[in-house]
């Protein structure tokens, strides 16, 4: 795949290496001179492009009629815009994808018609929120854009559900546990699994009703 | 009395505004603290200390009920995503922007927005000045 990233901060260039590796085709572009000058000597197999991606001309350099995605990640939001609008609409890009700076902006991202909008930074809050709050439970993966989690939950000593079988276990609708690490043992539940005390559960949740599966588990929260 | 918002305090926004504000409501509006005091205290309107983009600022300056709203800051890129959200929103009656770089102006153009390009302008009466 061809892909265009405007902006080659570091989220650009975390993702544009990233995307070398899978073997795609990447073409970074940013306005800053001595860092695009800095990035065509150190970096191999990239097309790095001076310039600035709100204007035709340099995404027409960067020959974005032949992406099949446009990432913007400019630290401007009405830039990040512009670009995703322009690729979309004179040059035809299926795909636009933007990094949300400030989350207040997030619906303008969604009246200007940007496909996926990835608000960065309440993404990173709530993993911070969690991380802070439950000392017990680990969120081990995001699904799309953190709307499905997989998490980690140590069942304590009083949990609600030690000596209970799954079939017994009320849970949440929209989660579900999928594993059961007991020491080295790895236990794939059915209904008739039995949770023991230390045991660590991996479960899948929608994130509205995570807080009720680890009040489920762990009896509060 | 119209009600007319302004986002942007820069030379032209000023000078809008304290003329405005003679005849109708005017609301100023610009990130910067300071250029909301050039507007001095001949000012007869209302100044908001906010961040154009954020469409809460615009409700809070009134932007549901507003006449007309003129996007001047120095910035095309924030004078045309707020023009375009703003008409598609709220159906602002006249929403003025400025846009300097001249191929933008092109590309952007829409229905009921009117888009001010100061290049054109200065050209046209340049022009007119030799006729």
């Amino acid at each position: 795949m061809y892909i265009v990233i405007a902006g080659a901060g570091r989220l650009g260039l975390v993702l544009a290496k990233k995307l070398r590796e899978d073997k795609h085709q990447v073409c970074l572009i940013d306005k800053d001179e001595g860092l695009c000058n800095r990035l065509a000597r150190e970096l191999k197999g990239f097309l790095v492009i001076w310039g600035d991606a709100t204007y035709p001309d340099i995404l027409k350099e960067a020959k974005i009629e032949k992406a099949s995605v446009c990432v913007s990640a400019t630290s401007r939001d009405e830039d990040n815009i512009i670009i995703c609008n322009l690729a979309k609409d004179i040059f035809g890009v299926k795909r636009t994808v933007a990094r949300v700076n400030d989350p207040k902006h997030l619906a303008l991202y969604k009246h200007m018609e940007v496909d996926n909008p990835v608000d960065s930074t309440s993404i990173i809050a709530r993993i911070v929120e969690e991380e802070a709050s439950f000392s017990d439970v680990m969120n081990l993966l995001s699904i799309k854009k953190g709307r499905l989690s997989i998490v980690r939950v140590d069942i304590p000593q009083g949990s609600p559900v030690v000596g209970k079988t799954l079939k017994d276990i009320q849970l949440p609708p929209n989660s579900v546990l999928v594993s059961i690490l007991r020491g080295p043992d790895i236990i794939i539940p059915s209904g008739s699994t039995e949770i023991y005390p230390d045991d660590e559960v991996i479960a899948a949740t929608f994130i509205d009703v995570e807080k009720d599966l680890i009040k489920a588990l762990i009896g509060k929260i | 009395m119209k009600y007319i918002i302004i986002v942007g305090c820069g030379k032209t926004g000023k000078e809008l505004a304290i003329e405005l504000a003679h005849t109708e409501n005017v609301v100023m509006v610009d990130k910067n603290l300071k250029q909301l005091d050039f507007l001095g205290d001949d000012f007869n309107g209302k100044k908001i200390w906010g961040d154009g983009l954020d469409m809460h600022t615009l409700e809070d300056a009134g932007v549901k009920e507003a006449d007309a709203l003129f996007l001047l800051t120095g910035n095309d890129n924030l004078n045309i995503v707020v023009g375009k959200v703003v008409k598609r929103k709220y159906g602002v009656k006249s929403v003025i922007l400025q846009i300097n770089d001249v191929v933008k102006k092109k590309i952007f153009q829409e229905e009921g927005l009117t888009i001010v390009n100061r290049t054109y302008l200065i050209v046209e009466v340049l022009k007119k000045c030799i006729s």
